[in-house]
């Protein structure tokens, strides 16, 4: 038995355990039992992961386990680097649902809710194992009704999650038939549903076929990886779902909107025509910024987190796409190294997000509320959360020493290092990319300054906040597990080069040049870094600057802050995060397109005195309300024009089911 | 067209120390002579002005008289606030340590590249903005949330003349682009790299907190930014502070001189050479802060929200030289 | 004589060109947009004089000599004393805002390269290598024209075209011939002298140039 099918195996038999533990064991128990399988879940993922991308393959076919086609498992290096990253993020959140979901016995910590966990997660671990098209969508919808019960947890609580919960549930439904249509196309058109087969005979295709298929599962990945404009359902899913559940879908099921993409384009139909790429890229490229900017004027932290994940998403797929334009142009050296970015970044993003929503989760369970306007003051209530999430932001907002820097590092080498003979699409491509990930970095560090300092730093802007308390020591835990995993990938990222080399060249784009212990060298690419001198440099530097300024200069006392002689300051003088972030909605004005009311009372005695201002500002999502506002209206005009048909007759129901078989019977007849 | 890495692969120890000596030399260099760049700048605007004007050691004199005093922190602030003067001086020395100033062959060229020049300078501005917002005064809040906007938008054009200037020599490490610089006139006086210089200059002034993105001499609340953030630093938080932003400037300025102005940096450790080369590079700080002097003597403040029009154009220019870059190649 | 100081110089002068252009988007006083252009047209005269050394035919050089007359000396002395007559010094409310206008100038820049491909790899001449800068001029002269509200700004758009039309007939070809130019620059000089008569007579009619307050004649 190989340690990919021992390690699947053990996976999957936790998790039928877990959840049998979560339905009978009281509920004093329940979530430190099934927070313990889930923990286990990941972890043999992450083995079974970890051995696909050191070279162990595995596949086996169980012809019994499912009527017709049976269940056909393929672990190879690129589902392996998925495994890793799920059963990773797994691990994390098994440990911090154990604190989060408590022993209260109800919400999210009700028997259905916390017996679904291991099988989401497991069934998150059986989709990037699945090696034929039947299982994969089996596993597709699994972990989309899965992660759909999960979210509604709350819903008696809180009417915003039944509105989330029935986005999500038609979105992914939807995204489900266009993979659906897509993968059966491919494998109609393959003559197999194998991934084996169909990789043999990709080349055979029609264009019509492939692109056909690369379009319909582009959008239905896409909309599962939150990828504008398809994203609505992401912002409120993730924003409503209980926070482990979020972190699970943020960082973890997203991912695998990301991996059917990389499956399909590049392993299955093996790369095609430049459009397919510059489609990629432009919604990359949207996503990215348009992303971002809803972030950076968010104040929910979940909804600015949930956005930012969108954000992550398109620097993905500007990677993909980059990869696959270079790959076109015949330079494979880069190639692979845009490609090591995108999926050196899937995982950092998968451990910083992590982070950060399980901190928007103890944030929410210490205080109540995820209104930044609301928060602050807690760097001295929760220190130990506080520092955990600045561990998170920093990687979140691409800064050296943080994680999501060295990905960015890549991303951008990819891109400047593209030969300029590599044809005008290239030229003109790569400094529009440049820009767009710079603009998307920029804008990042100020939401991520916002979340941070408006939300843990100052004083406290309401008593939920002042009341808050620290979380006990299983989130932190996992938060602190999820922490050190950052901080390794931001330190040691030479560790993945073997195994991105592996991931690479099972996708035929040519190897990842990642090369170096300490340094970080990218062979054949005049570059290298040293993430561990620059890690060391500064906190070293830092320390060393501070010892000295204390032992020489003169201690610190506390004094009240300078309040212009008007008395003491309060909370309300605070910057909130509106406040922080206008001036960038005013920048941007023109693509958030806010709805703002200012309205000024006067005194009756005189018009030129203010008794009162009153700012309102709603920030609609405009992709939203111009794409599926219409659409929606369609929709529900067709739905009216439809009633005709349903007069509650059960006479006329029998007779139209009738006369569609027999309608199908003369169709049969007559072909 | 792959430079090769100028590494001092040899592996004889001596010539690795006399490289960590040099980019130790540079940081001192830098940090001594931050303070006086600021000071010499003053001086030539105020004489420009018909003013008198003070010395140009003023600035380290503020220093060590602030030094000396009292450090207050604010009853509300906590770590961030704490650190920020810290981190602020960390960033900037290891910056100043490993731009090529003096010597290509410098240790740390293979550690660190444009982009993480960039990031290290921007990690400094995160951590000052964080410590605006950790006093949780109004004042605070307003210039991190000015200096964050700004940042962001300086960013692409950061990014873009680094995409320019790694271009012309397939690299973004700081040694080959000065070292191809120092060998190649050619590509020193490109069109590209002027578009690029322009491109930078810009960034370097919204970067440093100079006219017309912010003005360092004024404490009205209307048009602060980067004095808004330090308003609550006092004592040897202040000095730190200061200086830092001193350092920074002299680092930008010093980063323009040395990419498009590459003549007189050693491209070995001889002493002589390096002595030579910080000579150089003295002269060519003041140049250049003497025409920042000028410019700013004849330019008023641009209001915030016309910052992004300047950003943009900046931008543009950047793009320009990118595309020039690739016309031309 | 085409040594790499003469490509330098005709770079240098192509670099102008198109930055004066962006320059012409950036700024808001008229007055500085006839300098900006007046610069544009010391670069165009440039350029046509390197290449018509280049070349070394006395035509060229008429041409050169002529283009810099009009260019840089005419058309700027006539806008200037058309901008005395109006009061109004700015282009205030353009109705695409500055920084948009910006970006989309490097948009319609990126569109200049990528078209001009195939003419560049026509061109019999290296210098046909910066024809794309002619026909960036050319898009942002139009976008200028479309999107400001002062007729001065409208006509230096005009203007705009026409150098970045010049540029292109000049950098891919190497040179037009004397007589096609002259009647250009008379088309020109007409269009700016009816330009003067207008916005004397849109002055006197509504009080100042905003050319979306002809649309008022319509109603009547």
């Amino acid at each position: 038995m190989t340690p990919v099918a021992a390690a699947l195996g053990g996976a999957f038999s936790m998790a039928a355990g877990g959840a049998l533990a979560g339905l009978v064991t009281p509920a004093r128990w329940r979530s430190a039992v099934v927070g313990a399988a889930t923990a286990g879940v990941g972890i043999a993922g992450a083995i079974a992961g970890l051995a696909a991308v050191s070279g162990t393959g595995w596949q086996v076919r169980l012809p019994d386990l499912l009527p017709l086609a049976g269940v056909s498992l393929t672990v190879d290096a690129v589902g392996g680097w998925f495994l890793l990253l799920i059963g990773g993020v797994a691990a994390v959140v098994g440990v911090y649902t154990v604190g989060y979901t408590g022993q209260t016995g109800h919400g999210p910590a009700a028997r259905g809710a916390l017996a679904l966990v291991p099988l989401f997660v497991a069934a998150m671990l059986l989709v990037p194992a699945a090696g034929s098209v039947s299982t994969f969508l089996l596993a597709w919808e699994l972990m989309a009704v899965t992660s759909l019960l999960l979210m509604l947890a709350e819903h008696r609580h809180t009417p915003a999650v039944r509105t989330a919960g029935l986005w999500y549930a038609a979105m992914t439904q939807a995204g489900f038939v266009a993979v659906l249509l897509g993968l059966a196309w491919l494998a109609a058109a393959a003559g197999g549903e194998s991934f084996d087969t169909i990789r043999d005979r990709a080349a055979q295709l029609s264009p019509l076929a492939s692109s056909g298929v690369f379009l319909l599962c582009l959008a239905g990945f896409a909309s599962k990886a939150g990828v504008v404009p398809l994203h609505p359902w992401l912002p409120r899913a993730h924003a409503e779902a209980p926070s482990h559940v979020s972190a699970l879908m943020s960082a973890a099921m997203v991912k695998l909107g990301v991996y059917g993409i990389v499956r399909i384009a590049f392993d299955l139909l093996g790369g095609g025509p430049r459009w397919w790429w510059l489609l990629l890229g432009a919604l990359g490229a949207l996503s990215a910024l348009y992303g971002i900017l809803q972030a950076a004027v968010a104040t929910d932290l979940k909804r600015l987190l949930a956005f930012s994940t969108s954000e992550n998403v398109g620097l993905i797929l500007l990677g993909l796409a980059a990869a696959g334009l270079l790959a076109g142009a015949g330079q494979f050296t880069v190639a692979g190294v845009a490609v090591a970015a995108a999926l050196l970044h899937a995982a950092n993003h998968a451990g910083f997000k992590t982070l950060l929503f399980c901190g928007a989760g103890s944030v929410l369970r210490a205080t109540g509320t995820r209104d930044l306007d609301e928060l602050g003051g807690l760097s001295r209530r929760m220190p130990a959360t506080t520092v955990l999430v600045g561990v998170g932001v920093l990687g979140a907002a691409a800064l050296p020493p943080g994680n999501g820097f060295i990905s960015e590092w890549l991303l951008l080498q990819a891109l400047l290092h593209r030969d300029p003979a590599g044809g005008t699409t290239l030229i003109i491509a790569a400094p529009v990319a440049v820009a767009v990930v710079a603009l998307t970095a920029g804008v990042g560090v100020a939401t991520y300054v916002k979340a941070l300092g408006t939300g843990f730093l100052a004083r406290p802007r309401s008593t939920k906040a002042s009341d808050a308390v620290e979380s006990p020591p299983t989130m932190l835990a996992g938060m602190g597990l999820a922490a050190a995993v950052c901080a390794g990938l931001a330190v040691f990222p030479a560790v993945t080069a073997p195994a991105l080399d592996r991931v690479t060249s099972g996708l035929r784009v040519g190897s990842a040049p990642m090369q170096g212990g300490v340094d970080l060298q990218l062979a054949g690419v005049a570059a290298s870094i040293s993430p561990l001198w620059i890690a060391v440099g500064a906190v070293g530097l830092a320390v060393a600057v501070a010892a000295v300024a204390r032992t020489t200069g003169r201690t610190r006392r506390r004094a009240a802050a300078w309040d212009c002689g008007d008395g003491p300051l309060t909370a309300r003088m605070e910057y909130t995060s509106t406040s922080f972030a206008e001036p960038l909605q005013r920048v941007f004005d023109d693509v958030l397109a806010p709805e703002q009311d200012i309205d000024v009372t006067h005194p009756a005695e005189s018009a030129y005195l203010v008794r009162t201002v009153e700012y309102r500002r709603r920030l609609p999502d405009r992709v939203e309300a111009r794409l599926f506002g219409p659409l929606m209206t369609a929709v529900s005009s067709i739905g009216q024009a439809a009633r005709g048909l349903a007069t509650g007759s059960v006479h006329r129901y029998l007779a139209y089911m009738l006369t569609a078989l027999v309608a199908v019977l003369i169709a049969g007849v007559f072909r | 067209m792959v430079a090769p890495l100028p590494v001092a692969a040899d592996g004889q120890g001596s010539r690795m120390s006399a490289g960590w000596a040099v980019a130790a030399a540079q940081a001192v260099l830098v940090a001594a002579v931050a303070p006086l760049l600021l000071g010499f700048t003053r001086a030539v605007r105020a004489r420009l002005e018909g003013r008198g004007g003070g010395r140009i050691a003023q600035p380290w004199r503020d220093l060590r008289k602030q030094f000396r005093k009292e450090p207050l922190i604010p009853a509300d602030a906590g770590v961030f606030f704490a650190a920020a003067p810290a981190v602020l001086t960390a960033t900037s020395l290891m910056v100043a340590a490993a731009v090529p100033y003096l010597s290509t062959q410098n240790p740390l060229a293979s550690s660190t590249d444009l982009i993480v020049v960039v990031g290290l300078l921007l990690l400094g501005t995160v951590a000052l903005a964080l410590a605006g917002l950790d006093t949780g005064t109004a004042f605070g809040g307003m210039g991190a949330s000015r200096e964050m906007t700004i940042a962001a938008l300086v960013e692409p054009t950061l990014l873009l003349s680094v995409f320019a200037l790694s271009t012309r020599v397939g690299s973004t490490n700081l040694s080959a682009i000065v070292a191809a610089g120092t060998t190649d006139q050619a590509r020193v006086f490109s069109p590209a790299s002027a578009l690029a210089a322009a491109a930078l200059a810009i960034a370097t002034l919204a970067e440093a907190g100079r006219l017309p993105v912010d003005n360092p001499a004024t404490h009205l609340e209307l048009t602060m930014v980067h004095e808004a953030m330090t308003l609550e630093y006092s004592g040897r938080d202040l000095a730190l502070v200061e200086w830092a932003s001193a350092m920074r400037l002299t680092i930008l300025l010093g980063l323009l001189a040395t990419v498009f102005v590459p003549w007189g940096v050693a491209t070995n450790l001889h002493p002589v050479a390096v002595a030579l080369a910080a000579a150089l590079f003295v002269a060519k700080l003041c140049v250049l802060s003497g025409l920042l002097a000028v410019a700013e003597v004849f330019t008023a403040k641009l209001r915030l929200f016309r910052v992004p029009e300047l950003l943009a154009g900046s931008f543009v220019l950047g793009l320009l030289a990118v595309i020039t870059s690739a016309v031309l190649a | 004589m085409s040594g790499p100081f003469h490509t330098q110089l005709l770079n240098l002068a192509c670099g102008l060109f198109v930055l004066t252009a962006v320059g012409v988007l950036w700024r808001r006083e008229l007055s500085a947009l006839i300098g900006l252009l007046t610069v544009q047209g010391v670069a165009l005269t440039g350029i046509a004089a390197l290449l018509a050394v280049d070349v070394g035919s006395g035509e060229a050089i008429a041409v050169a000599t002529g283009v810099g007359i009009l260019k840089a000396v005419l058309l700027p002395l006539l806008l200037r004393r058309v901008l005395r007559r109006v009061p109004e010094a700015r282009e205030t409310a353009p109705l695409v805002n500055v920084s948009a206008s910006l970006l989309a100038a490097a948009a319609l820049t990126l569109l200049a390269y990528a078209a001009a491909r195939p003419l560049v790899a026509l061109g019999p001449e290296p210098t046909a290598h910066a024809a794309p800068v002619g026909i960036a001029v050319l898009l942002i002269g139009f976008f200028l024209a479309t999107t400001r509200r002062r007729a001065i700004s409208q006509i230096i758009g005009v203007l705009l075209i026409d150098n970045g039309i010049a540029a292109v007939a000049f950098l891919a070809t190497g040179g037009v011939p004397l007589v096609m130019e002259l009647g250009v620059s008379v088309d020109l000089l007409l269009a700016v002298l009816v330009l003067q008569v207008l916005t004397t007579r849109l002055q006197a009619a509504f009080g100042d140039t905003d050319l979306d307050d002809l649309r008022e004649l319509h109603d009547r």
